[in-house]
Parts: C-alpha cells; sequence; structure tokens
C-alpha cells in the first residue's frame, strides 16, 4: 500500500467511527442507513459506471436480498447472519442469470430490461401473498442476533457491524478494480468491447463476474436494510429506489466506486436534512443532482479532487456511462 | 363469449391509449436517439391540466383537453434546449451512450416530484368528460372508452399525415434518417429536435387527460406507463412508428384477454415477459429493421 492510500484508509476508518461518538439513536440510525446506501450505491458504479452495462434494475437486487433475508427469517426463523449471506447470493444468481441474456444487449437496451426485471420482481413481492406478504409487506422477523439488547449500545453496535460489512463490500470492489486483473478487463469492456474483444480479452467472463459482484453486493445491502428497518414492502423496488441510488452514484462520480459511496453518504445526509425543510422537496433535489451533474460534472464529486474550480480532470476520458453506445 | 367481445374491446381502447403513448416515445427515439424516462411525467402533466381546468376552473372538457396537450407539448419545448443540446454540447463527438437515460431519470424524479410538491399526493378525481354507455349487442362500453379511441385515432392519423406531407414533418423525417445531411439541405437541427420532443410528450399529454377519468390522477401515474412502452416500443422495433402502433394493440389486447386465465393482478407482467422474450429471440422487434446489439 502507497503512503496516501494507508493514509486515506486511516482518514476513512476514523470517519465511519465517528457517529460512535455522538450518543444520539436518530444521528447512529442516519448513519447506518447511509452506510448501506453507500454500499448500493457502489455496488451499482461496479456495474454501471466502471464497467459500462447501464442497470436500471439495482433496485430489483436490492428487493431480492432484503425480500429473501426477511422471508427466511420470518418463515423458517433463520439466523439474521445466515439471512444476510443467502440475500445476497439469491441476489447474486438473479444478477448472473441476467447477465447471461445480457450479454447480447447493450446501452439502451440493458438497461429497459434490468427496469423491466426490478418492475417483475416488484409485482412479484406485491402478488405472491404468503411468502411477501402482498402490499404490506414483510415484518416482524427479527433482527441481528447476538447484539447488545437495547438502548443506545445496541444502536452503536448494529452501527459499526454494518458499516464494517459495508466497508468489507465496498473494500473488495476496490481491491478487483485497482489490483487484480478484473479491473482492466472492466474498464477495456467499458471503453471499447470490441476492441477488448479482438485484443484476446474474455469480456463474457468479466461482464459476468460484474454483473454477479454488484447484483450479490446491492443484495447484501438489501439484507442490511431488511434487518436494519425491520420492514420489507414492494416499494424498495420501487424505480424511485433506482434514481436514488443512480442519483447518488452521478452525485459522486461515476466509474470511481469510492465516490458513489460518498455521493451516497453526502446525498443521503442532505436528503434526510431536507425532511425538515418539507417532505417533498428531497426527490427534486435529487431529480435535479442528477440533471445538473450529468451535464456539467460527469466525474461527480469525485472529479473535483485535486484541482480547485470545479476544473474536470481529464486523466482519462470522463465515462460516458456506457461503452457500448447504441451502434 | 360476451365477456370475451368485452375484453376485446376493453383491449382495444387500452392499445389506442398505449399508441398515444408509444408512438411519441418511438417517435423522439427514432429522431434525437433519446429514450425519454420522462415521458409518463408528460402524461400526469396532462392529467393534472385536465384536472385544474375542468374541477378548479370549470372550463368545458375539450378544452380542458386541448389545454392539456397544448400544457405539454410546451413543456417539451424547453427539454431539448434546456437538457439534451448543453449535454450535447459537453460531449461533443463522444457518443452520449446511455447518459441520455440517467439525464431523463433525472428530468423524471424531478417532475414526479415537483407534482407532489405542486399537487399534493393525492388521487385527483375527474369526472368523465362524456357520460353513458354505447351498446354494442349484448355488452356495452362507456362513451369515455369511445372517446379515448376516437382521439387517439384522430391524433395518430393526424400525426402520421403530419409527418408524411407537411413540410416540417418531412424535414423531422430527413434528420431521423440522417441528421448531417439534412442539416446540410439547410434543416434547422435544433428545431426539429426541439418540435419533434414537444410534439411526442404532447401525445402523451392528451393521453393523460383523457385517461384522467378512467385512471385517477396523482403524480407517479405515468411512470408505469412510461415502462411498459418500452416494452411496447421494444416489442415493435426501436424507432419504428407502424410497429409501435401495431405492438400497442398487441399489447392492450393480450392484457386484457389475460384476465380470462391469470388473476388480474398479474396483467402487468405480461408487457414485461413479453419484453424480455423479444429481447431474447427477436430483438428487432416485429417490424425492425436491422438487428440490435
Amino acid at each position: 500500500m502507497s503512503r496516501p492510500r494507508v493514509f486515506a484508509s486511516g482518514a476513512v476508518a476514523a470517519a465511519l467511527a465517528l457517529p460512535v461518538l455522538v450518543p444520539h439513536p436518530f444521528v447512529l440510525s442516519l448513519a447506518t442507513q447511509a452506510v448501506i446506501w453507500a454500499l448500493l450505491a457502489s455496488s451499482w458504479d461496479l456495474l454501471s459506471g466502471y464497467t459500462g452495462q447501464i442497470s436500471f434494475g439495482h433496485a430489483g437486487f436490492f428487493a431480492l436480498g432484503a425480500y429473501t433475508a426477511a422471508a427466511l427469517s420470518k418463515h423458517l426463523a433463520l439466523s439474521p447472519w445466515l439471512g444476510l449471506g443467502l440475500g445476497a447470493a439469491v441476489a447474486a444468481l438473479v444478477g448472473l442469470g441476467t447477465g447471461f441474456p445480457a450479454l447480447r444487449l447493450r446501452g439502451h437496451y440493458l438497461a429497459l430490461v434490468t427496469l423491466a426485471l426490478a418492475e417483475l420482481i416488484r409485482l412479484v413481492a406485491q402478488n405472491w401473498l404468503p411468502v411477501t406478504g402482498g402490499p404490506f409487506g414483510i415484518y416482524d422477523f427479527g433482527s441481528f442476533t447476538g447484539l447488545p439488547a437495547a438502548g443506545i449500545a445496541r444502536a452503536r453496535v448494529i452501527y459499526l457491524v454494518v458499516a464494517a460489512i459495508a466497508a468489507a463490500g465496498i473494500g473488495l470492489m476496490l481491491y478487483l478494480c485497482h489490483a487484480t486483473r478484473a479491473g482492466r478487463g472492466f474498464r477495456a469492456v467499458r471503453e471499447d468491447e470490441v476492441l477488448a474483444e479482438s485484443l484476446g480479452i474474455d469480456t463474457t467472463r468479466y461482464k459476468l463476474l460484474a454483473f454477479g459482484v454488484s447484483s450479490g453486493l446491492a443484495g447484501l445491502a438489501g439484507g442490511l436494510y431488511a434487518y436494519y428497518i425491520q420492514l420489507v414492502s414492494p416499494t424498495v423496488a420501487s424505480a424511485a429506489t433506482t434514481s436514488l441510488v443512480i442519483g447518488m452514484a452521478v452525485f459522486g462520480g461515476l466509474g470511481t466506486i469510492w465516490g458513489p459511496a460518498l455521493g451516497a453518504l453526502l446525498l443521503f445526509g442532505i436528503n434526510e436534512g431536507l425532511r425538515f425543510v418539507g417532505v417533498v422537496y428531497n426527490l427534486v433535489a435529487v431529480g435535479l443532482v442528477i440533471m445538473v451533474f450529468v451535464i456539467f460534472l460527469p466525474r461527480g464529486l469525485a472529479g473535483l479532487r485535486g484541482r480547485g474550480g470545479g476544473r474536470i480532470l481529464r486523466r482519462d476520458a470522463a465515462p460516458t456511462g456506457a461503452g457500448g453506445a447504441a451502434r | 363469449m360476451e365477456s370475451l367481445v368485452e375484453f376485446l374491446i376493453q383491449g382495444v381502447v387500452l392499445g389506442g391509449l398505449y399508441a398515444l403513448f408509444a408512438v411519441g416515445l418511438t417517435l423522439i427515439f427514432g429522431v434525437l436517439n433519446v429514450i425519454n424516462v420522462a415521458h409518463g411525467e408528460f402524461f400526469a402533466v396532462g392529467g393534472y391540466v385536465l384536472f385544474a381546468a375542468v374541477v378548479l376552473l370549470h372550463v368545458p372538457a375539450p378544452l380542458g383537453v386541448a389545454g392539456a396537450g397544448v400544457g405539454a407539448f410546451l413543456l417539451g419545448l424547453a427539454v431539448y434546449p434546456l437538457l439534451i443540446a448543453p449535454l450535447n454540447r459537453r460531449l461533443g463527438r463522444r457518443p452520449a451512450g446511455s447518459l441520455y437515460l440517467v439525464l431523463t431519470l433525472g428530468l423524471s424524479t424531478f417532475m414526479q416530484s415537483s407534482l407532489l410538491a405542486i399537487g399534493g399526493g393525492d388521487y385527483r378525481q375527474v369526472p368523465p368528460l362524456v357520460r353513458g354507455i354505447l351498446e354494442i349487442g349484448p355488452t356495452g362500453v362507456s362513451y369515455q372508452r369511445v372517446l379515448v379511441l376516437g382521439v387517439a385515432t384522430l391524433l395518430l392519423g393526424a400525426l402520421f399525415a403530419f409527418l408524411r406531407w407537411h413540410r416540417q414533418g418531412l424535414a423531422v423525417r430527413a434528420v431521423s434518417q440522417n441528421p448531417e445531411a439534412a442539416q446540410a439541405m439547410g434543416i434547422h437541427l435544433a428545431r426539429i429536435f426541439s418540435l419533434t420532443l414537444a410534439l411526442g410528450v404532447g401525445l402523451a399529454g392528451v393521453g393523460g387527460a383523457l385517461m384522467a377519468p378512467l385512471f385517477n390522477v396523482y403524480p407517479a401515474v405515468g411512470f408505469p406507463l412510461t415502462i411498459k412502452a418500452f416494452a411496447i416500443t421494444i416489442l415493435g422495433g426501436m424507432g419504428n412508428l407502424a410497429g409501435a402502433l401495431l405492438a400497442s394493440l398487441m399489447i392492450g389486447v393480450a392484457e386484457s384477454l389475460v384476465v380470462i386465465v391469470v388473476p388480474s393482478q398479474w396483467q402487468n407482467g405480461v408487457a414485461f415477459l413479453v419484453m424480455i422474450a423479444v429481447l431474447l429471440f427477436r430483438p428487432q422487434g416485429l417490424l425492425g429493421r436491422r438487428a440490435a446489439r
């Protein structure tokens, strides 16, 4: 590890530990939800920003993880820790299942198919009453076990556990992208798939890897959400969730993994802050953030790093979101 | 048997609405290469304009419907110069890829939540624009639905005639075939792009007004329709207007008839399953020209 990287890791760990010092349940609750969104936003970025396979269905993978975890704990009294893993596994499998047909699709088509997939998942959640509880969702399925029983101590430990799991997931993606061949494979798929193939890069493998890891971690985020909020309803699978996630990623900076995580923490904070102004204005703000950043700041907050005045770094071409424009 | 005829009629009416919506979406995609994720929000705007006109201001219904179309059209005129042109300017010659999708998704969220902020989250009820039931043999269909189908047919006919014969319509078609060549012939690209977008979302606005008495009006009323219209445009072949028309009717009828075999709450799944199947087995769509990749 280079020295700036050690420094950055230390700073992140310190920042993550900060909310523990504030003995207020509201702060801890906000912080816990924010890190869950950070994991979800960076998982979207791995597939869509970094590998260029635009997914409009991450709400679906998120909901799959949440529903699998909740349903297993509710109906089979499964331990939440197993539920988390199984939720992630189911989401990863469905993600891989989407990845196969998606090998034939690019750009627009992939986005539309994943949007339809999420809508189908929402439809199943709403109508498969015996398992999903229908429109009311699943509740009363318990929370994390083996932690302090109640009070601020429990909130603190839960925050630390959730933050550690989310950080591990984000760390795994950063490792994949920066320290393994897969990272270069992902970037090659994003920049020019045909060229990458002609150079002997196994684009199929890298796309499937991106799909599996991304949807699996989105499912993990869903499981964390389910056990933390203790209610899963069909609205988690709605397009509004996907929109929020994409807004966070665009805000933070596409194709950096850490940018969307940062964007999620900030946007979630702004979002909750705006609740005091008026409940409806937070999504107005999300919509504005998406539009302004796509048009003017495609590299998001991450692109502002190092240079003042909002200049966009051009060390490599700003990601256009999908290497394979419909050609 | 009677119920079969009834379902069939309902399906055709639904198909007419889908066509009004999907043909606009397809036109925009064909000319600007933009998939307008915010299309349904213009449908919602149409519904709100009608609600404001008929229920709050007591304006005659036909004026309300026309106002809904004009309102959506005017909003649509602003989309190209304010959102798409600046993005194109920044990108220069680089491909936009899916950035248009993300951009219009932002617009969709913005419009939907703005409607929520202005109009509140309540379901707004609008009385039928026309009352009564048209008797067809043993069954009947409400005049409201007949009106939907009639206006949809009229407007789509007008649109096709416009594209076929009018000077500006020819320009729209020229731009959709080859923007550079069209520009070289003296066609003002930016004007055609703005006009096409406004026409497309204007149709959605009229659709929203016509359906308001049947669907009620609320901020998210249009979004499910957008996703369904994606399925329809893919079934018909991306950018293919006649295909979109045909696919709209097919999906409308299929959705109405499927209720005979499966519970009605699964009805909305039909379009999505069709979409996934089409993309896997015939990605160019029913009337598509070249293979989609």
